[in-house]
This record gives C-alpha cells, sequence and structure tokens, in this order.
C-alpha cells in the first residue's frame, strides 16, 4: 500500500476496515482504495471542508467547564467506519431481541414480578436501584413497552466478537449527529458515496415520529399532538432537542409550557390558548419530572405529569422508571433475561461482568484491579469509572476502599481491546479506538438504525469515547455486500 | 403557536434591531467625536444612558478609556448591555425557532455571530472599528433581509415585526433623549455645535437622507424631533413604528390590550410635537414615551406570552 495507509499499523487492535495485513476487509475495498490513492493534500482539504461545514451548519455540542457552558463544534472525523450489511442483520436482529426483552422485563418488575418470584433476579438487586421507582407500581403503559427510545454501546474487542456494553434506556442521546454526520458526508464526498450502497439513516425522525403516535392514548394515535420536552437551551444536549423536534415538524417544549388540568390532561399553552398534548418525548431525567412526585424542587418538569401518565391520557417515552433496566448491575442478568421472557438465547453477547455485591467476584476484582474496567451501577457519559491498566497506584487504592463501603454499586470487566479505525490524527492516519451507539425503537413495532453513532477516542491509546471528554465521531456506514 | 415560540421570535426581533442599534450608535458617535474639539467634553460616559448602563451613581466604576467603554458596550460577553449580548441572544432565539423561521435565517445569523465573535478584538481598536461596525450592521440587515423577504405574514412574522418595532421606537427615544440631556447640561455647545449634534442623531438613525428630501435641508432642532417622532413614512420614527406594531397586532387574535396601548401611545406621540427647542423637556417626553412603549411590551407579554416568565 502507498501513500495515505502508508504507514498504517492494523496489526496491533481488530481494525473496522483493513486486516491485520494491512489489506482492506472486502466491504470496505472501494473505501479504502478511494482514500488511499487520494494525494495527502487532497485529504486535508476535505477534513478541513468537514470542519467548515459543522460550523456553517451550526452543528455544536456544549461542554460545562467551570460553571461555563461553551458551545463547541462537532468533531467528526472524514474517513468513514464501515460494516457489512451481513454482519449488520445480525446485529440488528440480536438488538430487537434485547429491546423486547427488556421492555418486557420492566413492565414485570412493576407489575407482577414474576421474575423475581422465579429467582432469576434477586429481589434486593431491584429494590437497591435508585432507578426503581415506587411511583411507577402498577402503570401500564401502551404495548407493555416502557423503553421507547434505546442508544446500546455496541464494543468489538480484539477477536472480532460484538458485545453489548451498556443499554441506555432513560434518555440516550446521540442521534441527531448520526444524521448530520451523514449529511456532511454526502456533502463533502458526493462521489465516493454514489459508487456505495450505504444504507440509508435518513428515515429516523420519520420512524420516531410514528413509533410516538403508536403510543399515544388510543383513539388519538391518528391525529396525536406531539412534543418535546427539554429542559432548555443551556442542556448539553440542547441541539439534539432542537434537531429532533424540527425533523419531526412537532414543538419544543420547556416545562412552563405544560400544564396539568384537573382532569388529568396535559396541555401546552399556545397564543390561542390551551391545546391538548397526547404523547411526550421527554429528554429531562425521571426525577426531574414531576415535582408531586420526585424531587418537590425541580424547576424543570411539570405538575402532575406522572398523575396524568397513570392515568393513560399522555404517553411519556421513555416512559418513568425505565432506567431500572439500565443498571450497570441488572445488565449482567440481561442473557438470563432474554432467555426467561423469550426463551432464546441472547443473540448479542454481554461483556463478561463481575458483580461486586458477590463476595468472591469481589475479591478477584480487588486483586485485579490494573487489569479490570470498574464502574459505578448507575452513571452515564464515562464518568466515575476506573479503567485498569491506564490507572495510577492512588486511583486504584481509592476505587478499593469506595468497592469494600458500596460493592452492590459496582461492577467490574475485563479491559476490552476496542477495535480501531484509521482516523486522522495530526495530518496522518492512525487506529484509533471506537465504539458504536445505533437507536432502537420499540412502540407498536420496532426498529433500528442502520448502523449508528461511531465514537472515537482521538487520543492516542485512550479508550474513553465520550465527548465531553475529547471523544470525535464518526460516520458509519453499513455497507451492502456484492452479490 | 406556543406562546414559547411566539416569545423567542419576538426576542430574535428585539435583540437583532437592538444588535443593529448598538453598532449604528457606536459607528455614528466615533464620527462625531473626531469633529468636535476637545474642549465640548463630549465623550463616551455620555453615550452609556443609552445602552442602560448608569452613570451617575458612585457604585458603578466606569472604564477610565476609550477601549474600555467599547468593550463594555461591544465586546463583553457578560453584559447585558453589549453588542455581543444581543448577538448571542438573537442566535439562541432563532436557533430555537428554526422550524417556524427559514432556514437561510438561522444560516446568516449564525454566520453574523460567527464574524463578530472572531473579530471581538478589533472592536475595541479605533482603527478597525469602522470595519467591524460597518460590517455587523451590513450582516444584521442579511439576516432581517432574509426574514422580511421569505417569511409568511402570519402568527411567527407578527411577533417578530412587534418585537423589532418596539425595540427601534424605543432606540429612537433614547437616541433623542441622550442628545438632548446633553444639550441640557451644556448651553454653549447648543450654540456651536447644536447643528452637529443633531446632525449625528439623523446619522445614527439612518436619517440624514430623508430628512432633507421630506423636511427641509437645514437641520433645526425640534425639525428633527418632530420628524423622529411623529413621521410616519420614516421607518424609524416612533410614530412609523408604531403603526406597524398596530398592524401585527390587528392580525393576532386576543389582541384587545395590546391595540389598547398601542391607541394610547399614539395619543401622547400626537401631542409632543414641539415648535422650539425645550430640551428638558424633550427628555422628559422621551423619558414618557419609553414609559408607555414598556407597557405595550407589557401587555404584549401578558396576551401572548408564558406567564411570569418576563425577560
Amino acid at each position: 500500500m502507498t501513500s495515505s495507509f502508508q504507514n498504517y499499523d492494523a496489526s496491533k487492535f481488530y481494525d473496522e476496515l483493513l486486516d491485520s495485513t494491512d489489506g482492506a476487509r472486502s466491504h470496505a475495498r472501494l473505501l479504502v482504495d478511494y482514500f488511499d490513492r487520494m494525494p495527502k493534500q487532497d485529504l486535508l482539504n476535505r477534513q478541513d471542508a468537514v470542519d467548515s461545514t459543522i460550523l456553517d451548519m451550526g452543528i455544536s455540542f456544549t461542554v460545562y467547564s467551570e460553571g461555563d457552558n461553551i458551545d463547541r463544534s462537532w468533531p467528526l472525523d472524514v474517513i468513514p467506519r464501515t460494516i457489512s450489511g451481513r454482519e449488520w442483520d445480525g446485529i440488528e436482529r440480536g438488538l430487537k431481541q434485547r429491546i423486547r426483552a427488556l421492555n418486557l422485563f420492566i413492565d414485570d418488575l412493576y407489575n407482577d414480578r414474576r421474575i423475581i418470584k422465579d429467582k432469576i433476579v434477586p429481589a434486593e438487586i431491584i429494590d437497591s436501584s435508585r432507578n426503581y421507582l415506587k411511583a411507577c407500581m402498577g402503570a401500564k403503559p401502551r404495548h407493555g413497552v416502557w423503553a421507547h427510545i434505546c442508544g446500546s454501546d455496541l464494543v468489538r474487542d480484539s477477536d472480532g466478537t460484538v458485545y453489548v456494553l451498556e443499554d441506555n434506556l432513560r434518555v440516550p442521546s446521540g442521534v441527531s449527529y448520526m444524521l448530520e454526520n451523514r449529511n456532511v458526508v454526502k456533502r463533502v464526498f458526493p462521489s465516493l458515496f454514489r459508487d456505495h450502497r450505504v444504507r440509508p439513516v435518513s428515515e429516523y425522525p420519520s420512524a420516531l415520529s410514528r413509533m410516538l403516535h403508536s403510543i399515544a392514548p388510543a383513539g388519538r394515535e391518528g391525529n396525536a399532538e406531539i412534543v418535546v420536552l427539554t429542559p432548555g437551551v443551556f442542556n448539553s444536549a440542547y441541539f439534539e432537542h432542537s434537531y429532533l423536534a424540527r425533523t419531526m415538524g412537532v414543538e419544543l417544549v420547556e416545562g412552563g409550557d405544560l400544564v396539568v388540568d384537573d382532569n388529568d390532561i396535559v396541555s401546552v399553552r399556545t397564543i390561542d390558548g390551551l391545546k391538548r398534548v397526547d404523547t411526550i418525548y421527554r429528554r429531562i431525567d425521571d426525577t426531574f419530572l414531576d415535582p408531586e412526585v420526585f424531587r418537590d424542587d425541580s424547576m424543570l418538569g411539570v405538575r402532575g405529569i406522572v398523575r396524568a401518565w397513570r392515568a393513560g391520557n399522555v404517553a411519556l417515552a421513555n416512559a418513568p422508571g425505565s432506567g431500572v433496566a439500565d443498571d450497570k448491575v441488572v445488565y449482567s442478568y440481561v442473557p438470563e433475561i432474554i432467555r426467561y421472557y423469550l426463551g432464546e438465547d441472547a443473540i448479542l453477547p454481554n461483556v463478561p461482568t463481575w458483580r461486586c455485591s458477590d463476595a468472591k467476584s469481589l475479591q478477584h476484582v480487588l486483586a485485579n484491579l490494573d487489569k479490570l474496567v470498574v464502574k459505578p451501577a448507575n452513571e452515564s457519559g464515562g464518568y466515575g469509572m476506573l479503567v485498569g491498566p491506564h490507572s495510577s497506584k492512588q486511583e486504584r487504592d481509592e476505587f478499593a476502599a469506595a468497592l469494600r463501603k458500596d460493592p452492590r454499586n459496582y461492577i467490574a470487566q475485563p479491559t476490552l481491546m476496542l477495535s480501531t479505525a484509521p482516523t486522522l490524527c495530526e495530518e496522518v492516519l492512525e487506529p484509533r479506538h471506537l465504539d458504536l451507539r445505533p437507536f432502537i425503537l420499540q412502540g407498536s413495532d420496532t426498529y433500528v438504525t442502520a448502523g449508528g453513532l461511531t465514537r472515537v477516542a482521538l487520543r492516542k491509546g485512550s479508550l474513553v469515547v465520550n465527548s465531553s471528554q475529547g471523544g470525535g465521531s464518526k460516520d458509519t456506514w453499513v455497507i451492502e455486500d456484492a452479490e | 403557536m406556543l406562546s414559547r415560540s411566539a416569545e423567542r421570535i419576538y426576542w430574535a426581533g428585539r435583540y437583532l434591531e437592538r444588535a443593529e442599534n448598538t453598532a449604528r450608535i457606536v459607528q455614528q458617535y466615533s464620527q462625531m467625536l473626531l469633529d468636535l474639539p476637545d474642549e465640548v467634553g463630549v465623550d463616551w460616559p455620555a453615550l452609556m444612558p443609552v445602552f442602560g448602563i448608569s452613570t451617575g451613581s458612585r457604585t458603578n466604576s466606569l472604564p477610565s478609556n476609550e477601549a474600555g467603554f467599547m468593550q463594555l458596550i461591544l465586546s463583553n460577553r457578560n453584559s447585558p448591555s453589549s453588542l455581543i449580548y444581543a448577538l448571542r441572544m438573537a442566535r439562541e432565539n432563532i436557533r430555537n425557532n428554526r422550524d417556524l423561521l427559514p432556514m437561510e435565517s438561522w444560516e446568516s445569523v449564525n454566520e453574523l455571530y460567527q464574524v463578530v465573535h472572531q473579530n471581538l478584538e478589533s472592536a475595541t481598536e479605533s482603527e478597525d472599528r469602522f470595519e467591524f461596525l460597518a460590517d455587523c450592521i451590513a450582516h444584521c440587515q442579511q439576516v432581517c433581509g432574509c426574514l422580511h423577504g421569505t417569511m409568511s405574514h402570519h402568527s411567527p412574522y407578527h411577533f417578530l415585526m412587534l418585537g423589532q418595532h418596539i425595540e427601534r421606537a424605543d432606540m429612537t427615544t433614547r437616541i433623542i433623549d441622550i442628545t438632548a440631556s446633553y444639550i441640557t447640561k451644556n448651553e454653549r455647545v447648543t450654540r456651536l455645535y447644536g447643528s452637529t449634534l443633531w446632525t449625528n442623531v439623523l446619522k445614527t438613525v439612518g436619517g440624514f437622507q430623508m430628512y432633507r428630501q421630506y423636511v427641509q435641508p437645514q437641520v433645526i432642532s425640534s425639525q428633527v424631533i418632530n420628524f423622529l417622532v411623529n413621521d410616519t413614512a420614516f421607518p424609524r420614527a416612533i410614530q412609523c413604528c408604531t403603526n406597524n406594531c398596530i398592524r401585527s397586532a390587528e392580525a393576532l387574535p386576543g389582541n384587545t390590550e395590546t391595540i389598547k396601548q398601542l391607541t394610547v401611545l399614539c395619543g401622547v406621540l400626537a401631542g409632543s410635537s414641539v415648535d422650539e427647542l425645550d430640551a428638558a423637556k424633550v427628555s422628559e417626553t422621551m423619558d414618557e414615551l419609553q414609559m408607555y412603549l414598556g407597557r405595550v411590551h407589557q401587555a404584549v407579554a401578558t396576551a401572548w406570552f408564558l406567564p411570569g416568565a418576563d425577560t
């Protein structure tokens, strides 16, 4: 190989585009050839074009720093990440299986609790989870679905196996960046795009809208009034909230826009007076949703909204309490959960997980802190975790103390050697670790995005892909295989 | 239309107008300072009340030089009186209403913000300021041109109009007021430089040519004031702004109180015409007009915005 990939080393980790002998993987061959033939200056120009398109289109995200909100341009790497269509079909089946089982599980937990009575999942794990909300007991959302929008994180280990790393069932974000990444790449590489059969992602807003209609109160599905509820302009995902409202053609509202009346009907304030709302895609955390039920100091939520939801007068996506299945200890039971409700083996494997609540596992974890990744049960955004091989002695000591104090709240997993893809770093293509977040919808039907949002750790050797911590992103191409 | 969207669009209109006016005022004032000898004593502190910055009390420590003042009214991100603040608010309000506004208006307000943001440094340097402000004014007009040229005349448009014209009328009162109160305090200046000052007022609102065309060639203080207050044809005259507000309010539901307040304002305007310049009285009239404009805003907020969210 010459030029762009001349010094590229794909032998250390599983690379998504190249195999270990530096040949292109068959589904990525056209793409690798294209970039390989491209003179270096062209490549740099394309990256500049990507950056300036992002600035012009106003694609940004917010990071909090020293009490300030800083609007940053979204980082998108010029080289797409590829997946073969055939492989994706299997992953998609696995994701649909998983969301169906998880929703049966959540519905069961808030109603009959059969899975606990049958001793598959211990009661204390559920009852001690702070995402298990008593206020939701006995609720019956339509179709038995609680988690309507799920953003699972997938990673690939060095042997090529794709694992589910976590299920984000509360308010998963990132889908707007998946859509915008594609729009930018289409603008910058029209010809490259024409030569490939890349599965489209652009129908996501329609699929989301369809799903939100399908969960509206019975009789109102056809003409449902849908709104997106945001905490407001200072939230880090505000860009996405307004993006989704706009692309679905629905109103973006804040707590103050909504009122619940004495008949438990939710309405939005308009210049003509009140108008009834049927489905709320809420991007506010459970505990801020309703000061009547959860945090009474919440300024973001709507008083009485849980009452209206329980009465079946409004649908909330995701339903409050869905986060119970998002707990990382509960995660470790997902293969059993799938078998219990569906009578099937899990199509997508979990990452092997030690539950620190188990005394034997705790011993193992404490003895191997330098090799494992330790995560708190309920954090997101990559915060509060220990990456053993990259940690200092002091950090390990601190974690050991925390684990002994509150073992229920931690799990540990082997440090996976995440797969890589060529990424433009300081004018050279180098392998960088990445993950993938597909988005799964369930209402009356299930839907999975073709691919998802690929996040990439831009620092050499780093495994942390979160954009709040210096991660970048890539457009994700699910490429149809040749006949 | 959501009450919140109405409120955002209204504020987008106000902040866009405020940004453009701020640039115009600083632009024109910088030019005027070059024409007046130092001994006249017209300087930057005198301009501060236009931007709602109090100069009277000791609690406010004012900057000691021009660069400091420029920082305060142009580039200080944390000061609600600054140009960059107004642009940021205009941009956020347009961004958050992208579904109701033409896509190009978002792209162009985003570009406006980026251009100003990247050149803030040069705003404080007197060498580059003219260029910077001219650029800013042109970009503001591009955004407005885009909104006016491609938006259907339905509710969102009318809220934009209300915001823009209330702000514009308010700014015109402030510009007249600052000159009038300056003259009250410095009688000698009036005799020597009166016409320079009033010419400056006309140029600030871009009305010098229209005044000469349609009022008269000579700059006479009382005529200038009547033109800027009562003219029905000049877009920055208060009466013209008020008429535009009435037209927009009439197109909206539940407008009784707003129309009532606008009618009251028209009455006040009709009675405020001056024959001879009595600067103290002009100052008083401008204060009064600001109060009535405030009542119009209040009526708009009560009728159409979210309860208790007046910003």
